[in-house]
């Protein structure tokens, strides 16, 4: 341990810690502008200027290691002067004017950190050049005229996300924010997850989408996660005035620690589908609109029950809806096929495996962001789950080898160390050559990368899942022994794993079915879903949004969308999440689980409530845990 | 003793600062109690006292040759100098076309905007003021206050006048300083 005196205050610090961070142990406050908690310190703007004693100049506390009997002030005079004199320089380097920058007032940290030391102007004049504005991306203007050089944006976007897309040219003064080699940022390898507009001090990277929405004062946050995807990543929605204004990662979780990608942050707020807002029931061959009592009558009169009866629920919904959904229609009306739009392919053959060996056998997402080898099977972590490709991608630059093996073309290919292709008995021949060498120079390659790692991971998604069989499994299960690696199940849509708990995961194949009840939530149904119910006589559809699902269905409930309802979510590695209500649903439209509880009400059914125990009536892929 | 006296000028501004002034409402009674308004836009008299005021206040930035004599004028003629709202203290949006030039900015404004006929010409005469580089007040004569804000508050106007009528230098911080 290292002690040291920080304002006359004696503090204790583990070895390594820096300056700052044992000021801030200490409850003292240092102002900085380059340094952020999720990344490396940097020492770049040098507002974290403190006072040693002993030393012969300011030193900049973010990167100085605290050392023993050290005596720091951190607001001298020299240092308050220093400050505000690098303040200064910061303001007079580029062109800074607030009164027509969005983020003023409040919601830049250039600008607080100036009114922190009380300056009402600065001495130097602005730059005058003018610099380039670069607003070619769809969901953000990079403007280099209003850029400090912190180099936050371009640090997030190696050390955080792995693309390293941004980066500067030239030097000194001349230094420039750009996109690959300089290419316009809409053109560029830029992949929209936004991490720079979340992490830019200033207002050099803006948000397109809430550009004068609503600063930080004017809004309210809802921190909750992301229903997306099965990440499951935290997220705080942004709303003002019941709008959305913007979606921000939340840099305090544990999983994702501010990262999202373009689906959780940009996407949701580009919604263009027209919004459903009252039960619409077919008469004389066309859709009308009608009351919910209307709708419920209609209901009760067609849906049927038992043989003949097809229910199907949207994985992007909550468990608590998913829950009472399986619950009215296989409990309740005994239909012939109750179970999710995702029809178990992610996750129902490795459900499978677990019901039969009675033991989770699946690992932690965080392994993936610690780890020296990857084996992506069947996945393309580049178009979907993109931030468990972040803690990859991240990694590759330290020397963690990657190990693609896909039957199809892949995104992460290109940044691996090996690419092979994914035929069947692919795992068998790679436990054999783990064990016995191979002939296959590429399998040979793989066994060794595999072997000589010291933490690796095996990582797989739907494709591999939807057609792996039991003994493709077994050497799954045989190969994570063999070379003492995690295994991590990348699954579906944000509630795939609860769907697969409630054993919502068998196929639905057009059977002859007489009526359908599709929960779609707010899910956009798939062409094979629209073809599929087009021969089932007589379909309710309970949906946010109209669609050709909802156009051909007899009767149409009107329901929330993600952002105007609350519930739990279960994600890919089992850590039971809440998403959090951040609207007030339009006038007439319901929940999911309202309009089910509705419906059994109707029909007189008591659905079961108790969402807990229904998760636990099967032996999951992954330990479940509150997270 | 008699009251400390003001004089006020608009610049290159959009007198956004003064109606401000003018929105401390009726406590312009209390404030002519503390003092002797003197020249301002506003007033009949239009030019700071030949033998000087206490407090003279320039709103808007410099832009041209005319706003620079009037500036020094009033540094002159006051004691304390202060720069009112964001055009004195940065030069603020007049500012945005010290980017392009004055020349272009005035080519833009009088001839190729859409607005225009084909007869559009920038003017010209002798009695006009040269055009120059926008600047902030500080950048032309020494200022010993600034009050920032497009435009600053009534509150902080009205604090700030008080406190100089009655020889005190007030501090603009905390939730009296903001930017825009």
């Amino acid at each position: 341990m290292i002690n040291l005196k920080i304002d006359g205050k004696n503090i204790e610090v583990e070895e390594g810690t820096t300056v700052l961070e044992a000021a801030e142990a200490a409850g003292v406050y240092v102002p900085t502008l380059c340094h952020h908690p999720q990344l490396t310190p940097y020492g770049g703007c040098r507002l974290c200027m403190v006072d040693v004693e002993g030393a012969r100049t300011l030193q900049p506390s973010c990167t100085l290691p605290a050392s023993d009997g050290m005596v720091v002030n951190t607001n001298s005079e020299k240092v308050l002067n220093a400050r505000k004199f690098v303040l200064t320089l910061l303001f007079s380097e580029r062109n800074h004017f607030c009164m027509y920058c969005q983020v003023s007032g409040g919601d830049c940290e250039l600008q607080n950190r100036a009114y922190d030391e009380d300056m009402t102007h600065w001495d130097l004049q602005p730059n005058w050049q003018p610099f380039e504005v670069d607003a070619s991306h769809p969901f953000m203007v990079l403007d280099n005229n209003r850029c400090i050089l912190c180099r936050r944006c371009v640090r997030a976007c190696g050390e955080l996300v792995g693309n390293f897309t941004l980066g500067f040219e030239e030097r000194g003064a001349d230094s420039l924010l750009v996109a690959d080699y300089d290419v316009p940022l809409g053109e560029s390898s830029c992949i929209s997850c936004g991490t720079c507009v979340q992490i830019c001090p200033t207002g050099a990277i803006i948000d397109r989408q809430s550009a004068y929405k609503g600063k930080e004062i004017d809004v309210e946050h809802h921190v909750g996660v992301c229903t997306e995807c099965s990440v499951g990543c935290q997220r705080d929605v942004l709303t003002r005035d019941n709008h959305l204004v913007r979606i921000e990662g939340d840099w305090d979780a544990p999983l994702n620690h501010g990262l999202l990608c373009d689906q959780g942050r940009f996407l949701p707020l580009e919604e263009d589908r027209p919004r459903l807002l009252t039960p619409l029931v077919r008469k004389d061959g066309s859709l009308k609109a009608a009351t919910w009592e209307k709708a419920l009558e209609a209901i009760e009169a067609g849906l049927g029950k038992g043989k003949g009866l097809a229910a199907l629920a949207s994985t992007r919904l909550p468990i608590e809806d998913l829950a009472l959904f399986k619950s009215l229609f296989a409990d309740g009306l005994e239909a012939e096929l109750v179970t999710s739009l995702e029809e178990g392919f992610p996750t129902a053959s490795l459900a499978a495996l677990a019901d039969a060996t009675s033991d989770p056998f699946e690992d932690s997402l965080d392994a993936l962001k610690d780890t020296d080898a990857v084996l992506s099977l069947e996945l393309d972590l580049v178009e979907d789950h993109q931030v468990a490709g972040f803690f990859i991608k991240r990694q590759l630059q330290d020397g963690t080898k990657l190990i693609v093996a896909d039957s199809d073309e892949n995104k992460l290919a290109d940044k691996a160390t090996l690419k092979l292709d994914f035929k069947s008995k692919f795992l068998d021949q790679l436990l054999d050559a783990v064990e016995n060498g191979s002939d296959d120079d590429g399998i040979n390659k793989a066994a060794s990368i595999l072997k000589e790692a010291e933490k690796p991971c095996i990582v797989y998604g739907e494709d591999f899942a939807a057609q792996a069989d039991e003994k493709e499994l077994q050497a799954l299960l045989e190969l994570k022994q063999a070379l003492n690696a995690t295994l991590i199940g990348v699954k579906g849509n944000a509630n795939s794993m609860a769907a697969s708990q409630l054993g919502l995961d068998s196929p639905f194949k057009s059977n002859g079915y007489q009526s359908a009840f599709v929960m779609l939530g707010d899910e956009k149904p798939t062409q094979k879903l629209v073809k599929a119910l087009e021969e089932v006589p007589f379909v309710v559809a309970q949906a946010a949004y109209g669609s050709q699902l909802t156009g051909n269905a007899d009767i149409v409930l009107p329901i929330t969308m993600w952002a105007e309802q609350s519930g739990t979510y279960l994600n890919m590695d089992g850590r039971l999440q809440e998403a959090v209500k951040a609207l007030d649903a339009p006038d007439g439209v319901l929940t999911s689980q309202e309009a089910l509880l509705k419906i059994a009400e109707r029909l007189g059914i008591e659905p079961e409530t108790d969402w807990e125990a229904s998760l636990k009536s099967r032996v999951p892929t992954i330990e479940i845990q509150k997270a | 003793m008699s009251k400390p006296t003001v004089a006020s000028d608009w610049l290159c501004g959009c007198a956004g600062c003064h109606m401000s002034i003018l929105d401390i409402d009726e406590r312009i009674l209390q404030l002519v109690e503390l003092v002797d308004l003197r020249a301002t836009p506003i007033t009949d008299l239009k030019e700071p006292d030949e033998d000087g005021v206490t407090v003279g206040i320039l709103e808007g930035g410099i832009n041209n040759t005319y706003n620079e004599e009037v500036a020094k004028k009033m540094r002159e003629r006051c004691k304390i100098l202060v720069a009112l709202g964001d055009c004195a203290v940065f030069g603020g949006v007049p500012a945005m076309r010290n980017f392009c030039g004055a020349k272009a900015a005035l080519q833009r404004a009088y001839v190729d905007a859409e607005s225009n006929d084909s007869e559009g010409k920038i003017p010209s005469d002798p009695e006009l003021a040269e055009m120059t580089h926008v600047r902030a007040v500080h950048e032309v004569v020494p200022v010993d206050l600034f009050i920032p804000g497009c435009p600053p508050d009534a509150d902080v106007i009205f604090y700030a006048l008080t406190e100089l009528a009655q020889g005190r230098i007030p501090e603009i911080k905390n939730d009296k300083l903001h930017w825009h």
